[in-house]
C-alpha cells in the first residue's frame, strides 16, 4: 500500500510527514522529523527509552503505527526546554542531581516525569517508582533519577509559590 | 513483504476488511513487537484504534467494556475499582496507556483475562455472520473464528469482597506472571455456595480450576479449605515453563498463592 501523509501536532507545532505502512511513531519522529531524543531500545515496549507523551499520557513510541494516530498531539524531549534552550525544572534537576549516566534512558525518564508532574504536582516516592516502572536504566541509576523527579516537583512548587 | 495498514472506523468496517484476511491490532503492544523484531509474514494489519470500540458503560451492576478500551482507562474508573489491583499488576503505566481489554484475551498469560474468567464475563464478537456472545472461557480456549473481532466484554460487578485477586511476580511492578489467581465466591449463610477460581500460569492459557472450586463449595471459607483448594489446583495444573518461571516452580508455589488470594494470608 502507498505511504500516507501523516499530520501531527509535535511539541505544539503542526508537522507532517510521509510514512510507509507500519512506520512506528518512533521512526516517524527520528527519521521523518529529525527528532532523535526518543531512542530505539528494545522495540517491544519493555525498556521505555522511546517514551513520548501522546495526547497527554506517556506511551512507548515503538508500539504505535503512526497512521493509527493521525492528528494526535505528541510531545517529545525536544519540546521540554524553553524557547532559548533554557532547561525546565525536570531537566535542571536531572543535570544537577547527576541523574544521567550513559544517558540512553534519560529522554524517556524525563518524558515520564513530565507526564507524572502534569497530573500529580507532588508525587510521593511510591508514585514516582510506579511512574518510571516501565523505564529501564541499565546503569541502575534509579535512586538519583527518583531524587531528581522529587527535586523537580519541589522546584515547580517553589516557582508557583513565587508566581 | 509489503504491508497494508487498514483503519476501519467501525466494527462492521473491520469485519468487512478482515474478509480478505489480516491481523487485528488494538493497542499494538503485542503486534508491534512482532513487526519490529521478527521476520514476519503479516501482509495486512487491521487497526481498531479508530473503530469506536473504546469506552466503559455501566447498566446497574453490569459493566460493558469496549474492546479497545485501554487498561489505563479501566484502572482509572471508580465504578470498576475491583479491577484496580488487576490493572496495576499488568506492565507499566505507558504500556497500560496503549494495551487494551480485548488484547489481553490474546496474550499468552493475560492477567485481566484471568480476572474476567473469574467474573464469568462474556465477550461480544462481530463476524461475517453477525454478532454473537461467547463466554470468555471459550475465547481463551479456542480463540475466534477467522474474520471475527471482539467488540467488547461484559460482566456483572460482584458485591464488595466477593472478588479476590493476586499475582505472583518476579518484581513488585512490571513483570509477567508467575501465577495469577482470581476468584469470585458466593455465600449463603456463611457457606460458600458458588465458586469461580481462575488461574494464570497453571496451564499455558488462563483457565478455571474445577478441582479448586469443588474444594470450596459447601463449607465456610477457612484456611484449611483454602489450602485444600490450592493443593487441588496444583494437582490438576499443567504449568508452562517460560522466562519468568519453570513449570516445577509454578506448581510448587501455586497452592500458596491460591490460599493467599482466598484468605489474604
Amino acid at each position: 500500500m502507498a505511504s500516507r501523509v501523516i499530520e501531527l501536532m509535535v511539541n505544539a507545532e503542526p508537522r507532517e510527514l510521509l510514512a510507509p505502512p507500519g512506520t512506528t511513531l518512533l521512526a516517524a519522529l527520528r527519521e521523518g522529523l529529525g527528532l532523535t531524543a526518543a531512542k530505539r531500545g528494545c522495540a517491544q515496549g519493555t525498556c521505555g527509552t522511546c517514551t513520548v507523551v501522546l495526547d497527554g499520557v506517556p506511551v512507548f513510541a515503538c508500539l504505535i503505527a503512526v497512521e493509527t494516530i493521525q492528528g494526535a498531539s505528541v510531545d517529545t524531549l525536544e519540546g521540554v526546554s524553553g524557547p532559548d534552550g533554557e532547561l525546565d525544572e525536570v531537566q535542571a534537576a536531572f543535570l544537577e542531581g547527576f541523574a544521567t549516566q550513559c544517558g540512553f534512558c534519560t529522554s524517556g525518564m524525563i518524558m515520564v516525569a513530565e507526564a507524572l508532574l502534569a497530573e500529580n504536582p507532588d508525587p510521593s516516592h511510591e508514585d514516582i517508582v510506579r511512574a518510571i516502572s516501565g523505564n529501564v536504566c541499565r546503569c541502575t541509576g534509579y535512586a538519583l533519577i527518583i531524587a531528581a523527579i522529587r527535586a523537580a516537583a519541589a522546584r515547580r512548587a517553589a516557582a508557583a509559590a513565587v508566581a | 513483504m509489503s504491508l497494508t495498514v487498514e483503519l476501519p472506523t467501525s466494527a462492521d468496517d473491520a469485519v468487512g476488511l478482515l474478509a480478505d484476511g489480516g491481523l487485528v491490532m488494538a493497542g499494538g503492544t503485542v503486534v508491534m513487537p512482532l513487526l519490529n523484531t521478527s521476520a514476519h509474514d503479516v501482509a495486512t494489519l487491521v487497526s481498531l484504534r479508530g473503530a469506536g470500540l473504546s469506552g466503559i458503560k455501566m447498566a446497574g451492576a453490569v459493566a460493558e467494556l469496549g474492546a479497545a478500551t485501554t487498561l489505563a482507562q479501566v484502572g482509572r474508573d471508580e465504578r470498576l475499582a475491583l479491577l484496580g489491583p488487576v490493572i496495576e499488576s499488568i506492565g507499566s503505566p505507558p504500556l497500560r496507556n496503549l494495551a487494551t481489554v480485548a488484547g489481553n484475551l490474546f496474550v499468552p498469560s493475560g492477567d485481566l483475562a484471568v480476572a474476567l474468567l473469574a467474573l464469568d464475563a462474556d465477550v461480544e464478537v462481530a463476524g461475517p455472520g453477525g454478532r454473537e456472545r461467547m463466554s470468555v472461557a471459550a475465547v481463551l480456549g479456542g480463540g475466534l473464528a477467522p474474520g471475527c473481532v471482539v467488540t467488547g466484554v461484559r460482566f456483572t460487578v460482584p458485591a464488595a469482597g466477593e472478588f479476590v485477586y493476586t499475582k505472583a511476580m518476579r518484581r513488585r511492578m512490571n513483570s509477567g506472571s508467575i501465577v495469577t489467581v482470581a476468584a469470585v465466591l458466593g455465600y449463603t449463610d456463611g457457606v460458600v455456595t458458588s465458586a469461580r477460581v481462575a488461574l494464570g500460569g497453571a496451564w499455558s492459557r488462563p483457565r478455571r480450576s474445577a478441582a479448586a472450586e469443588a474444594e470450596l463449595i459447601g463449607a465456610p471459607l477457612s484456611r484449611e479449605r483454602a489450602e485444600r483448594a490450592g493443593a487441588a489446583a496444583a494437582s490438576a495444573a499443567d504449568p508452562p515453563t517460560d522466562a519468568y518461571a519453570s513449570a516445577w516452580y509454578r506448581r510448587r508455589v501455586l497452592p500458596i498463592h491460591v490460599r493467599r488470594a482466598l484468605i489474604g494470608e
